[in-house]
């Protein structure tokens, strides 16, 4: 399952050789501050992740890496690094099964092709689990999330 | 002690351990504290500051609605004093794994740990010249086995930290608290079995006290952190580096 609002990088994502069940959810960015928009989009995740955690399908999400550091707003500030906790804390749920569930942070100079590499590494077996990989140079030398 | 603490101080979820210590302590700083929890046991916490002479406005109001939010604005509007620290503390467990989590759980968490404090900042801050705001979050923004909703909740309070903390500075710095385990009335109605686990994973050797939350509370809260804006500090004894 993609979940991408982006039409050409859900494209490039559903161009990708994936596990069955397997679910990338692309955090939306041009989410507003409102709570209501939040709320949804935590709400459409947590949906989503429930059917993928059901059938065992590993789970990445994406958001941007400026959303993990606040710098583009409340509304993506929130829904980034509630996914980023949420993964973590799922990631822990699932180990035993082996099933992997990560997030990719983003960069403003990121590539489909490179998004596609990382996504397939990362829902393959024996990769990371609950963690955060930062594409990009943005993040350099700031807080880790 | 740390610096005065001047003005009105907003404190979310004031009847439970971790609030009732909070107002403690921001009121021996000279804070005018607004405690506001929907319990009926709030009035048995606003008797009990008074007694310690804290200057203390009880809001009996549940935050996930127009009204109680109304309700508070309304007490603050009243008492005349400035706004100078808000203290997003409300918070509630549904605990399971994902896979056996419904949806109204996963609704009702997000709803009261992250919902009350984005609105509550939303419509306060045409009242907020200069001040800051201190968001409980949690340890288990790190993740925690059974806790999606708990832990995505307390990872965007920590979101909405950040984000603010960029967008209101410098006249109001914004940080979090992440507490890890707190002797409150939540964590000893765990098992003990199962609490002393935890503890034994607790490089310290003990769960932490409410008040050692409010010390890094009131910390953040006054001037002694006046260079400090954006930040999580975890209050867990060391628990985040143990296995």
């Amino acid at each position: 399952m993609i979940r991408a609002e982006d039409g050409d990088l859900a494209d490039a994502l559903n161009s990708l050789s994936l596990p069955e069940g397997a679910l990338v959810f692309v955090a939306n960015s041009a989410l507003s501050d409102g709570w209501t928009a939040v709320l949804n989009e935590l709400t459409a995740a947590y949906e989503l992740s429930q059917t993928a955690v059901k059938v065992g399908g590993p789970i990445v999400y994406l958001v941007e890496g400026d959303d993990l550091l606040g710098r583009r707003g409340a509304g993506r500030a929130m829904v980034a690094c509630g996914l980023l906790s949420a993964a973590r804390t799922l990631a822990l749920e699932t180990a035993r099964a082996g099933v992997p569930v990560n997030v990719i942070a983003m960069g403003a100079t990121t590539t489909h092709d490179a998004l596609g590499s990382w996504v397939e590494l990362l829902c393959g077996p024996g990769g990371p689990n609950g963690e955060l990989i930062r594409l990009g140079a943005d993040h350099l030398g700031k807080a880790l999330p | 002690m740390s610096a005065r603490i001047q003005g009105a101080a907003v404190v979310t979820g004031a009847a439970g351990g971790i609030g009732l210590a909070i107002c403690r302590r921001l009121a021996a700083s000279g804070a005018t504290i607004l405690a506001v929890d929907m319990a009926d046991r709030l009035g048995a916490t606003v008797a009990d500051l008074e007694t310690s002479g804290a200057a203390v406005i009880g809001v009996q109001a549940d935050l996930t609605t127009a009204s109680g939010l109304d309700a508070v604005l309304g007490s603050l509007d009243r008492t005349g004093i400035a706004l100078r620290t808000i203290v997003n503390n409300a918070g509630i467990t549904r605990d399971a794994r994902l896979v056996n989590m419904p949806a109204e759980d996963f609704r009702d968490v997000l709803e009261v740990n992250l919902g009350v404090a984005h609105r509550l900042i939303e419509l306060t801050l045409p009242r907020f010249e200069h001040g800051t705001i201190v968001n409980i979050s949690s340890r288990a923004y790190l993740g925690n086995f059974g806790q999606f909703n708990y832990s995505m909740s307390k990872g965007a309070l920590v979101g909405l930290t950040r984000a603010l903390a960029l967008a209101l500075a410098p006249a109001v710095r914004v940080n979090a608290v992440a507490p890890g385990l707190i002797g409150t009335e939540m964590s000893m109605a765990i098992p003990e079995d199962v609490r002393e686990r935890m503890v034994s994973a607790i490089p310290l050797g003990r769960m932490g006290r409410p008040e050692e939350v409010a010390e890094t509370v009131a910390f953040l809260a006054s001037d002694d952190s006046a260079y400090i804006t954006g930040e999580v500090i975890t209050v867990g004894g060391g628990r985040s580096l143990s296995r």
